[in-house]
Formats: structure tokens, C-alpha cells, sequence
């Protein structure tokens, strides 16, 4: 026996009480495990590029560009290469199925950001067989339960076509993986040539311009170069990283971070509150039997260490199962929604597990601790 | 002159107060006790006389408010409280009248847990553990749970977790208090043994003129005082 099998034993005198703490506290890791996966995967843009500029109008997001100012970015001798996209938003079937659609020239994307979105030759030779084709990122794809050379129709928010439907109807070309599990494959891409033809309104311009900057230009220079380029002209450009572009693009619905970290937060601290409660009165219980170890010559530490011990075991149980879950909801939905348990990720929640272990023992360590042994034999 | 050697126990002018309801109750008003090594002592007297706040003074878990207090060379009532509680991890054993083994640990668990403050391996931790119970008559229970036991044999348990990291003194409130005859009387023969062959010193109290009896010599205390001593024969 040592002094922490002690402290497990005592964990253990009521199994339903240390359960039911085990339990919260794995709920709230499961949480957090979830949300911070979700924010260190694509939708946290972790995954995101920090080379890669987005131009977008310095207007607003919504605002498009014209076309024709990709020649003056591309004649600027820090950029290697230029995309565009133009970004439609639908659903299939039902409102809720939204889905992103990034109108480009194959082509060029591919020289841009091939890398990232892992495009190869075959897949840009398969969408240059047909304008209406399409290339679906395999998040995307096994949401839908799509395969290549299917059909699907996109209904438009408010794209409409020239004929005053808002129905898309394209041909799976193919199916791109990304470069990694954090990369964002939950969209697809057209051909700018064909939506740009068949779009009402806001012909031929672009939602933003991708750009690759040369070998050992700075990116921010350049972003800094390409904004002045336009500063004066009757649309004033706004030029970020990718990453920057992704995260502000995701703080227009809302904070995501902060919102999730408020969330997480309060889980926390109400999981702090319970197990404190909990504890105080677990060990208050126990005030004659901590005398009695006093009475043996335990000591102050030795007791504290104790109590410590115990809601230590209490969060590393609970909060190894909630981490476990969590790790595998990543495994088995991860492609699909962006999650990624990190090692980041598992680093903050072993330092929160023995942060609360610590913080929840305390009080009760610390009462412990200072009864009088007298005191504490007249307990009972 | 003759030199007499000082005593392993030592108290001298001791007052203690408790405050009760506002006012100051005197336990004790200057008590003076010498105990020299290997004795043990039967302590007696009526309830509220103050034996149980003697105990506690040399058990180093209440202090004295005035007077010396010395057990071999430590100065008890000098000693903070971290040093009194090393001091009990390795110079004192207590038993109590109610055993206070705690319940979810076994029989040898319990008796490993002063082991437990000690830079003893594990091994040599459960030979001493194996030692002790045996020396109580226990072994073979080793994994029962106290729960399990009758009163004596959770006591002799008590017992050997008192003597397991081998303290000379050992102190014993009303060890006999919750037991039958029977059962008090194999606890007692026990004590005598810890002290007549291991050379143990024991401070006991006690309700039962019977159990005084197995001591070497009887105190008794009335009103915050000794009044009489016996000597066994
Ligand atoms: N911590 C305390 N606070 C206040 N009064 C106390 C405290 N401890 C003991 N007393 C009082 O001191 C007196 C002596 O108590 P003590 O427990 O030493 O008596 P005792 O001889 O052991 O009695 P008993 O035979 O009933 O066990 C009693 O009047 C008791 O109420
Ligand atoms: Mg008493």
C-alpha cells in the first residue's frame, strides 16, 4: 500500500458518490475535447495556410471584386500565382443542408493551393471535361453519400440563374482529400467560367483572389503591397493570410472561439463547484478518521497530500474517459465535421485535470488540515 | 549522593484548562508524574477526572497550558506541531477503545498505515506487517476487513498497528473498555507481554479494576490530582 492506494481506497467508500463525480467530470472533458477539436480542426483554421493571402474587398466579405484586377496583382513581382473564387452558398434538399461552393479556375487553384486542398492532374483534367462538373471534397462527400459521376442539385440562397431558377445542377468529376485530416473539405468546387455564365447578376467578378507569394517574400509585405496597389482605385482591397481570412470569415456568424471557451468555462467552473461541494463534505465526514491519522503521526502535508491524492484520482478518471470519448467521436466523425484532438488539445486538458484536481481538493485539504486532532475526536 | 536516573516520563507542575461555557475549568493544577522506562502504568478514576487529557498530553495531541512535559529526551510541550507529529510516528503507539481501524482498508493495511511515514520498502513494510500480526495472534487474517472481526480481534489489530514501527511508549485509552472478559483478558496478556518481553512502557487507562491488574502499578486520579498509588503484587 502506498499513500495514494490510500487516497484511491477513500475515493472508493462510496462507489455511487465518486461515480456520479466521475461522470461529470467526464462530460465536461468529453466537451472540451469536442470543442476544442472542433476549433483545432478546419473550422479553427488550424488547418488553414498561413502563406496563402486572401484578397477580398475591403467593403465587407460580401462585396465582390472586379475580375479585371487580377492582372495588376498578378504583375506584382512578389506573387508566384493568382486564383480566384467566387463563393456560392446552398443547400440540398432541405435549408439546413448547407453547402459551400467555390467557383474557380481549376487551373489556376491548382497552382495556387493544389497542395493544400490536394487537387491532382487527374481530378483538374476530370472537371475540364464538362462545364457543369464538379470536384467534392471528401468531407463534403461522405456527408452527402455522394460518388463521382453522380448528379446533385444545389439550391441557391441567392445566386440565381440568368433563366430565374435557383437550382444548381452539377456533375461529380471528382473527389479531393486535402492535405491533411485538419484540412476543410467540406466544400466543392466549380468552374468560375460556367457559374459566371449562367449567374443574373454580379458578372464577372470574384469574391476574392487567392495568391500564392514567391519563395522568400514576406506574406504580410506583400499583403501590405497588394492593399496600396488598390488603396486609391474604386475598390479598396483588404489582403490576409488564410488563416486570418478563415477566422474572421468564421467571427461573421459569431466568435466561435470565445463562445466555445465560454461554454467550456462555465462547464468548468460549475464541475469545480460540485466536486468541491462534494469533497467538503466527503471529507468532513471523515474528520474523526483524520485524527486518528494525525494520532499516528500523519502530518499536515501527509494529510493534505491525502485528500489531494484522492480528488486527483477522482479528475483523472473521469477526465481520462471523457478525453477517450472524446478522442474517438474524433476518429469516427472527425473527416466530417473538422475535428482534430491535437496533442495541444490533450496538453490543456491534462493540465486542467490536474488543475481542478488540485483546486477542488484544497478547500477540504485545507480543513482537513487544521482541525485539531481534539477537535476532530469529538466528532464523534 | 545517589543518582537517580531521570525518568522516561516526565511531568512536572502541569496545569491544563478547558474553557466551558465561558469559563476557565481546571483539569489540572500543577500535576507532577514521573514514569521511568518500562513500566506500565494502570491510570483510574472517575469520569471527568482528567485521564484521557493526561493521555492526550503525552500522546503530543494537546498541549500542556503550563509545566513541563518530557518523554526521553523530547520536550513535548516545547514542540510545535509538525515536530510533536513526528515525534508520534516514531517514539508512541496508541490504542484506543473504540480500535478506530479504518474500514475500507484490511486487517494489514491498517497495520502497514504508520508504516506508511517511514523510507521502508515495500517488502520490508509487509515483513513487519507479517511480524506483528503474527505477534498478535492474527496472521492468516491479514485480508480480512475489519468490519468482519469481533471486538478483540479488531483491538489486537488496534495492537499491532501501535507497535508495527516499534515505539517505545504506548499509550492505551480504555483499550479493554469495549470488549467481554474474555476477549479483555487476551488483550491485556498481550499488553503484559509487549511489556515484560519487548520491554514496551505503557501508559494505560481504565474503568475495570480487573484489566488494573496486568499493570505493574496504579495511579489514581480524582479531582486533577493522584490520590493514592498501588503496587502490583
Ligand atoms: N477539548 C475539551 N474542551 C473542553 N472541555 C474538555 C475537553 N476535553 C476534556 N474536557 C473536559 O475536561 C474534563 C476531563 O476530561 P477527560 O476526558 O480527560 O476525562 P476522563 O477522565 O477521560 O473521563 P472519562 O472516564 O469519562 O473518559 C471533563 O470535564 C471534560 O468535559
Ligand atoms: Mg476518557
Amino acid at each position: 500500500m502506498t499513500l495514494f492506494d490510500l487516497a484511491r481506497k477513500n475515493a472508493w467508500r462510496k462507489p455511487l458518490r465518486t461515480v456520479l463525480l466521475m461522470v461529470s467530470i467526464a462530460v465536461a472533458f468529453l466537451i472540451y475535447g469536442l470543442t476544442a477539436s472542433f476549433l483545432a480542426g478546419t473550422q479553427g483554421a488550424a488547418g488553414a495556410s498561413d502563406d496563402l493571402l486572401g484578397v477580398t474587398s475591403a467593403g465587407g466579405r460580401t462585396q465582390p471584386l472586379p475580375m479585371a484586377a487580377m492582372s495588376r496583382i498578378a504583375a506584382d513581382p512578389g506573387v508566384a500565382a493568382v486564383g480566384y473564387v467566387t463563393r456560392l452558398r446552398g443547400f440540398v434538399d432541405v435549408e439546413k443542408n448547407v453547402v459551400a461552393i467555390s467557383a474557380a479556375d481549376p487551373d489556376l487553384l491548382m497552382a495556387v493551393n493544389g497542395k493544400g486542398l490536394g487537387l491532382t492532374p487527374a481530378l483538374v483534367g476530370a472537371i475540364g471535361q464538362g462545364r457543369d462538373r464538379v470536384l467534392v471534397g471528401r468531407a463534403l462527400a461522405e456527408a452527402q453519400g455522394w460518388s463521382v459521376g453522380q448528379r446533385a442539385t444545389i439550391t441557391a440562397f441567392d445566386t440565381p440563374r440568368e433563366d430565374g431558377s435557383r437550382d444548381w445542377r452539377f456533375e461529380i468529376a471528382g473527389i479531393f482529400e486535402g492535405e491533411s485530416a485538419a484540412t476543410d473539405t467540406y466544400f466543392m468546387i466549380a468552374r468560375y467560367d460556367y457559374v459566371n455564365a449562367a449567374r443574373a447578376r454580379g458578372k464577372d467578378t470574384v469574391d476574392a483572389f487567392v495568391v500564392l507569394p514567391r519563395m522568400g517574400v514576406s506574406p504580410g509585405e506583400l499583403a501590405a503591397g497588394i492593399d496600396t496597389l488598390f488603396a486609391n482605385s474604386a475598390t479598396p482591397t483588404r489582403t490576409q493570410s488564410e488563416k486570418q481570412f478563415l477566422e474572421a470569415f468564421l467571427r461573421q456568424y459569431a466568435d466561435v472561439g470565445l463562445i466555445v471557451n465560454l461554454v467550456v468555462g462555465a462547464a468548468f467552473v460549475t464541475l469545480l463547484m460540485i466536486v468541491v461541494n462534494t469533497m467538503v463534505f466527503a471529507v468532513r465526514e471523515r474528520t474523526f478518521e483524520i485524527g486518528v491519522l494525525k494520532t499516528l503521526g500523519f502530518s499536515r502535508l501527509g494529510i493534505m497530500a491525502l485528500i489531494l491524492g484522492e480528488t486527483l484520482f477522482v479528475f483523472a478518471v473521469g477526465g481520462g474517459i471523457g478525453l477517450a470519448l472524446a478522442k474517438l467521436a474524433t476518429i469516427l466523425a472527425g473527416p466530417t465535421l473538422g475535428l482534430v484532438f491535437s496533442a495541444p488539445v490533450l496538453a490543456k486538458a491534462l493540465v486542467i485535470i490536474a488543475v481542478l484536481g488540485l483546486a477542488t481538493g484544497a478547500l477540504p485539504a485545507f480543513n482537513a488540515m487544521r482541525t485539531p486532532i481534539i477537535k476532530a475526536f469529538r466528532t464523534r | 549522593m545517589t543518582q537517580t536516573p531521570a525518568p522516561y516520563i516526565a511531568l512536572s507542575g502541569v496545569r491544563k484548562a478547558y474553557r466551558i461555557g465561558g469559563e476557565m475549568m481546571p483539569i489540572f493544577a500543577g500535576l507532577d508524574l514521573a514514569i521511568p522506562r518500562g513500566d506500565f502504568v494502570a491510570v483510574m478514576g472517575p469520569s471527568g477526572s482528567g485521564k484521557s487529557t493526561l493521555l492526550n498530553m503525552l500522546a503530543g495531541i494537546d498541549r500542556p497550558d503550563a509545566g513541563t512535559l518530557s518523554i526521553g529526551t523530547s520536550r513535548l510541550d516545547q514542540m510545535g506541531e509538525a515536530a510533536r507529529s513526528a515525534w508520534r510516528a516514531h517514539n508512541m503507539g496508541i490504542v484506543f477503545q473504540f480500535y478506530n481501524l479504518l474500514p475500507m482498508l484490511t486487517a494489514a493495511e491498517n497495520v502497514e498505515l504508520p508504516l506508511l511515514l517511514k523510507p521502508l520498502s515495500r517488502k520490508e513494510r509487509r515483513m513487519r506487517v507479517e511480524k506483528v500480526l503474527d505477534l498478535v495472534g492474527l496472521s492468516g487474517r491479514e485480508k480480512q476487513y475489519p468490519a468482519m472481526m469481533s471486538g478483540g480481534q479488531q483491538q489486537r489489530i488496534g495492537i499491532a498497528r501501535a507497535i508495527v514501527s516499534d515505539p517505545g511508549l504506548l499509550l492505551c485509552d480504555e483499550p479493554t473498555g469495549d470488549l467481554d472478559r474474555k476477549s479483555a483478558d487476551e488483550v491485556l496478556d498481550m499488553l503484559r507481554f509487549l511489556n515484560r518481553e519487548l520491554e514496551k512502557t505503557i501508559v494505560m487507562v481504565t474503568h475495570d479494576p480487573q484489566a488494573a491488574l496486568y499493570a505493574r502499578r496504579t495511579l489514581h486520579l480524582d479531582k486533577g490530582d493522584f490520590v493514592e498509588e498501588k503496587r502490583a503484587a
